[in-house]
């Protein structure tokens, strides 16, 4: 059952295009300025301040999920409460919205990733003709990339938790209202 | 604990009051209803004078300060919020005045959504689904979202929607509040049909005085009181 909740935030969530490409973007963009700060912490490229900027990501990351979490829950309010009115627990509810909040991580995972497979692709391409050939086969390793992943999943977490004591918070009564009232 | 096997809900000494900027508002005083299986109930008063409330506190939305509202033989107005959802989930149908559908979903996305936390498998649940929207004569707008739809689409929509798990009550709050008149029949209809059909207890919620004539129990209500019963 929980498999089939998730399947279907996965649905919905595609479905609210604006605010998934949104967020979807943030999120590919983070992990792969994080991921590649990480590989230049771990190389030495840029001395100490790199891992200063993998903690200003990091942080960032975590600011913008506790936004995306509040989005969610908050835009929507009359659908969680007329999910509850037909029938939905608060744990239904949860398990759509988590569903939400982990799906858009992993779509800005599997992005950075198939970029990082393309740069190889044309640069090793483009070396294979004797151009370009200063620049390095691999911009940001697969450890990185996936530290940083595991870490932006954590970070959901956080706003997992918080999406879910907003919902308790949200009456089915709201459902029998009228709109703007 | 039923008086009566044939009673589907009632509503004993039933209390609830409302604090609003500081001033206590009593929206339910002493009601005492019983409300027989298969029957057509309306609900009628004017504006504020407590129609809604008794519909949210006879389907569990919220708990009444005092009393009893005995559903289908168990006693709601003590239970758990996990134990109020299932019972809503199971027992009881919901149809919307702003009809409440999921606008990122379909029509039939939208009456599939109530059956999507059990486990019942796919198949089975499309099928009721094509079923129920058969049944509201909309099989036919099965794949478009509810901009796409008239508000008495919509609303048929919803019905569908309330009517997929097959419930023992529908509980309508002013459900064609924002309908023309020839939609509003049209739904009106539909829920007689249902009561017919599938012998569902109907609870409509209304202002309506024209909407009588469906009725089998009309209760007026006046400062949160119920003052006739015909």
């Amino acid at each position: 059952m929980a498999f089939r909740m998730w399947k279907k935030a996965v649905l919905m969530t595609l479905r609210e295009k604006k605010l998934f490409s949104v967020f979807t973007l943030i999120y590919t963009s983070l992990i792969f300025i994080t991921s590649l700060f990480w590989e230049l912490a771990i190389t030495g490229g840029i001395g100490e301040i790199a891992g200063y900027f993998v903690l200003i990501f990091l942080g960032t990351s975590l600011l913008l999920s506790l936004l995306y979490a509040w989005i969610i829950v908050s835009r929507n309010r009359r659908t969680w409460a007329t999910l509850k009115c037909i029938g939905y627990t608060n744990k239904n509810i949860n398990s759509l919205i988590t569903g939400k909040i982990l799906f858009t991580t992993l779509m800005g995972f599997i992005i950075v990733i198939e970029v990082l497979f393309h740069y190889t692709a044309v640069v090793g391409y483009l070396q294979s003709a004797a151009i370009l050939v200063s620049l390095p086969l691999t911009l940001v390793g697969l450890l990185p990339v996936i530290l940083t992943s595991f870490i932006f999943i954590l970070v959901q977490m956080v706003a997992i938790v918080l999406a879910n004591r907003k919902i308790l918070k949200v009456r089915p009564m709201i459902a029998l209202k009228k709109v703007g009232e | 604990m039923p008086v009566d096997k044939d009673t589907m809900i009632e509503a004993i000494d039933v209390n609830k009051e409302y604090r609003r900027s500081g001033a206590i508002i009593r929206a339910l005083a002493d009601v005492n209803l019983t409300i027989k299986a298969g029957e057509f109930v309306l609900v009628q008063g004017p504006t504020g004078c407590g129609k809604s409330t008794l519909l949210n506190v006879l389907s569990g939305i919220d708990l009444p300060d005092s009393g009893k509202i005995i559903f289908d033989g168990e006693n709601i107005a003590r239970a758990t919020e996990d134990r109020l959802s299932r019972i809503r989930r199971q027992k009881i149908g919901f149809v919307f005045q702003e009809f409440n559908l999921i606008p990122t979903l379909t029509a039939i996305e939208n009456v599939e959504s109530l059956l999507w936390p059990t486990v019942l498998r796919e198949k089975e649940i499309e099928n009721r689904a094509i079923a129920a929207l058969r049944d509201v004569n909309l099989l036919e707008r099965k794949d478009h979202y509810p901009v796409q739809m008239s508000g008495g689409e919509k609303q048929r929509c919803g019905l569908a929607r309330a009517i997929i798990h097959r419930p023992r009550v529908i509980l309508a709050d002013e459900p064609t509040g924002n309908l023309d008149p020839e939609s509003e029949k049209q739904v009106m209809d539909l829920l007689k049909k249902i009561k017919e059909d599938m012998e569902t207890t109907i609870i409509v919620v209304t202002h309506r005085g024209s909407l009588a004539s469906y009725a089998d129990k009309i209760v007026k209500m006046e400062k949160g009181a119920i003052i006739n019963i015909k």
